[in-house]
């Protein structure tokens, strides 16, 4: 979530610290922090934000963690980490105060079929409006954020949604029908076939597991429930009175909805993350406050149906349990301090500290919620790490893992290499029912198949490699009659004359259990790789060629190596001698080189020039080429 | 000539040295997963949007029946055995092994990866205990190379309190192009309680930690691989190279 320094400072008399101080703050106490970023004249620019003199406001990217989705999609939200983390007093917390729904206003009738769907509704009337542009406060906040300015009725909604963290939707009243001079409301699932446009302009067609609210004079859905408002009943200029909405949803049914529809909003990504149905007054009355300050009008009266009361929790917790998770020595007046920081209100009750969280806290529930609470807030470097005492057992030997460890390392002996290839095939036993990419949807039920293809495309680079004959082996799981078991295979290449035929000996899937005569109370100690650095290859085909010469007795092998590497250049990517025999005084001398470039497909010319280049160095040294 | 073994194997088998002096059991669970040990046990409740279908493969026609998006289903399933033989904690293990996330692949996604989980369950476990055990892991798997770790509030439906770990390489022995770089490694955190109850552990008495990280990603750190593709291409000129 976007979140503007400049919006936070609203929350605080005191300066807030620089933005990368403040990233810093959320970083190692609450959450991990995308981007910072400075907003000089309107525009974005990415700097790092060390001095809050660049620009003219910061906006911190914020990636909210999904157990505080409840409380800190919000500048609210976010002002009271700060406050907690950095110890700066809020200058009050209007979540902190008496929220008053006065006077009541009789004129909407409101109906909720299913208080589950929601435990909450919330309106306002409001009347005598001018609907018209906001002022230029609302319209940078707004914009810092990356939201459009609308209008100021559709921008104190949003502003107070960013602020405060509850949605809320304003419907011309105008629009919307009476009967006996009373607007009839209703909550309930949408019918199959209705459908709704919405103030996006497009018209979605909704069904019985979405709720819409209905006007209920006139039988038409007028908005999608907490995702989207419908265009016949939005704000326009000619809008005077209107019905202000704050409503609380089922969060899981939010989320259903707005998936069916692929429509996620702000409003609805609020939702489905749950929040208080406590929260709906302290938004219907900020924002009704808001329009008639920028819009003028009056607050005709409110309407509140509360089927479902929020219940307080309790959490009873005392410090020495909490030290005994987090490995820390924290005094109660420590953990109280913390606590207070947090603005979690607690009683003491003998060494227990009984906790009562605020209404918006809906992820505290369990005394290891308040542990967490107060370990990120006092800081895990503090906590000093602890050598784990040793077990009074040993460990038990895996029969699996050490058989595994048997074949591989009888088959690497045996100048075999391991490949894991993928366990979707074209066909199987089992096959799954939703694969993103559609292609290979069965699990496999053996490992010859992929086997077969890596060695093929082994075999093809088999000079590269430096080998005579591809060797390959796979430990792997196969789903075959019903069973999922691990299996190993191997196949080995039998090298033919013909080049584009490849075939080999298979051994088939065995059982691994075939590996072990006897497991040993201790795994068997084995080679680690030693390698420091891999090194990337090339994409490009590459060229092989041999080359032979006669040399007489005495002469090193490396010595020739080293003047065809020499003259060989950069695409020289393995030389090796493969070949030697005597006739007389004289030794031939065999050498395969492979060229290969990084960054383009050699051709026979370039073949050709290194090998040329090669033969003239030897023969000056007076070898004779054969 | 010797063959090669895989990266990823060269690393399962010097991570199980490293957790077995340690005093840790290695385990395994099925690919094949039920809903309820991949999900519901780990406290990830029906409607939690992990559970979406875009990120997990569903087996057809196999009523809740997945293929493990992590290795943490194992950690129940561990636990639970030995409750049914009687064996009380304290325990010790690691769970390392395939996990599948249904997305497209690319330079640094796979839809199918290895994982390495750990969980430590005793009656005096604490959050001290977890930063040490992951500190020595990561300072042994780096070897000469000097390792720091940072820990970061973080969020897992399974652990509570969450954390994030992120680890700096350091000194003239670290790749220069992760040297003095923050880099995230793996989610910890201590068991939530939900977790002990679901495999009968008594939640009241037990606590523990757990950790998981991506064994393809520790791979590549360690290695400097440019390509995740390549853990699954069985490619010689790339596994020879081990």
């Amino acid at each position: 979530m976007k979140v503007s320094r400049n919006w936070l400072q609203r929350f605080f008399n005191e300066e807030l610290p620089s933005a990368a101080a403040l990233a810093e703050a959320l970083t190692f106490h609450a959450f991990e922090i995308e981007s910072v970023e400075a907003l000089s004249k309107g525009s974005p620019r990415a700097v790092r934000g060390e001095s809050s003199d660049n620009g003219n406001d910061w906006i911190l990217d914020v990636k909210v963690t999904p157990n505080r989705g409840h409380d800190c999609l919000s500048h609210h939200g976010i002002a009271k980490e700060f406050s907690a983390i950095l110890q700066l007093p809020m200058k009050s917390d209007p979540l902190r105060e008496e929220v008053s729904l006065k006077p009541r206003y009789s004129d909407i009738s409101l109906h909720i079929e299913n208080a589950n769907l929601c435990p909450r509704f919330v309106a306002a009337y409001i009347a005598s409006i001018k609907v018209g542009p906001s002022p230029e406060w609302l319209r940078k906040h707004l914009e810092s954020i990356g939201q459009k300015s609308v209008n100021n009725v559709v921008d104190a909604t949003n502003f107070v949604m960013f602020d405060l963290g509850q949605p809320l939707h304003a419907f011309d009243a105008g629009k919307l029908h009476k009967k006996d001079n009373v607007y009839s409301l209703i909550i309930r699932p949408a019918k199959r076939g209705e459908t709704v446009t919405g103030l996006d302009d497009k018209t979605y067609a909704l069904n019985e597991t979405m709720l819409a609210i209905v006007d209920g004079v006139a039988s038409i859905v007028a908005s999608i429930a907490g995702i989207k408002g419908g265009k016949p009943t939005g704000i326009d200029e000619t809008t005077t009175d209107i019905i202000l909405e704050g409503a609380n949803w089922n969060g899981a049914n939010i989320r259903k909805t707005s998936q069916a529809l692929k429509l996620r909003t702000d409003a609805s990504s609020r939702f489905e993350q749950v929040i208080s149905p406590e929260l709906a007054p302290y938004g219907v009355r900020a924002c009704a406050d808001l329009i008639c300050e920028i819009a003028g009008g009056e607050v005709v009266g409110f309407v509140d149906e509360y089927p479902n009361k929020q219940q307080q929790t309790s959490i009873s917790v005392d410090a020495g349990r909490i030290n005994a998770i987090l490995g820390s020595k924290l005094s109660d007046a420590e953990v109280g301090g913390a606590l207070t920081r947090l603005d979690l209100p607690f009683t003491k009750s003998g060494d227990a500290f009984v906790i009562e969280p605020p209404f918006e806290r809906l992820d505290l529930t369990v005394p290891e919620d308040i542990a967490e609470e107060v370990g990120r807030i006092t800081g895990y470097d503090k906590i000093p790490p602890v050598e784990l005492p040793p077990m009074s057992t040993k460990p038990e030997v895996n029969p699996n893992f050490y058989a595994a460890e048997r074949a591989r390392e009888e088959y690497v002996a045996k100048g075999y290499s391991e490949v894991y290839t993928s366990i979707f095939a074209d066909d199987g036993e089992r096959v799954i029912a939703n694969k993103v990419d559609g292609v290979r949807p069965y699990l496999r039920t053996n490992l010859d198949i992929g086997l077969g293809i890596a060695l093929e495309r082994n075999v093809r680079n088999k000079d590269l490699l430096g080998l005579k004959q591809v060797k390959l082996f796979e430990i792997g799981t196969v789903w075959k009659d019903n069973k999922e078991t691990i299996v190993f295979n191997s196949y080995c290449e039998t090298p033919t004359n013909k080049d584009s035929v490849v075939s080999g000996e298979r051994s088939g899937d065995k059982p691994l259990t075939d590996y072990i005569s006897e497991i040993l109370k201790q795994y068997d100690e084995l080679p680690l790789s030693e390698t420091k650095r891999y090194v990337p290859f090339s994409k490009y085909p590459f060229i092989v060629r041999d080359i032979a010469l006669w040399v007489s007795a005495g002469t090193k092998e490396d010595d020739v190596l080293e003047i065809i590497r020499t003259h060989a250049g950069e695409l020289l990517v393995l030389s090796e001698l493969f070949d030697t025999f005597k006739k007389g005084e004289r030794t031939s001398l065999a050498f395969r080189l492979v060229f290969q470039s990084f960054d383009r497909t050699l051709t026979d010319f370039d073949a050709n020039e290194r090998m040329a280049s090669i033969s003239s160095a030897l023969k000056a040294k007076g070898f004779e080429i054969r | 000539m010797r063959g090669h073994i895989h990266p990823i194997s060269s690393l399962i088998r010097e991570a199980n040295k490293i957790f077995f002096d340690t005093g840790f059991t290695f385990v395994e669970g099925p690919l094949v997963e039920s809903e309820w040990y991949n999900f519901d046990a780990l406290n990830v409740p029906k409607d939690h949007p992990a559970r979406d279908m875009q990120d997990t493969f569903f087996i057809k026609d196999e009523k809740e029946m997945v293929l493990r998006t992590h290795t943490s289903p194992v950690q129940v399933r561990y636990m639970e055995s030995q409750m049914k033989k009687g064996i009380l904690p304290p325990y010790r293990i690691i769970v390392p092994g395939k996990v599948f996330r249904n997305e497209a692949t690319d330079i640094t996604h796979e839809a199918e990866f290895f994982q390495l989980e750990g969980l430590v369950v005793s009656d005096d476990t604490t959050l001290g205990h977890m930063k040490w055990t992951i500190n020595h892991f990561l300072k042994k798997v780096f070897r000469d190379i000097e390792v720091e770790t940072r820990y970061r509030p973080s969020f897992f439906p399974f652990v509570e309190p969450g954390l994030e770990v992120d680890m700096q390489l350091r000194g003239a022995k670290a790749p220069e192009k992760l040297r003095d770089r923050w880099i995230e490694m793996m989610g910890a955190g201590m068991v939530h309680p939900n977790v002990l109850k679901s495999a009968g552990v008594d939640s009241e008495k037990y606590r523990g930690f757990a950790f998981g990280m991506g064994l393809d990603r520790l791979a590549i750190l360690r290695w400097g691989i440019d390509d995740i593709r390549l853990m699954h291409s069985a490619d010689l000129r790339f596994i020879n190279q081990f």
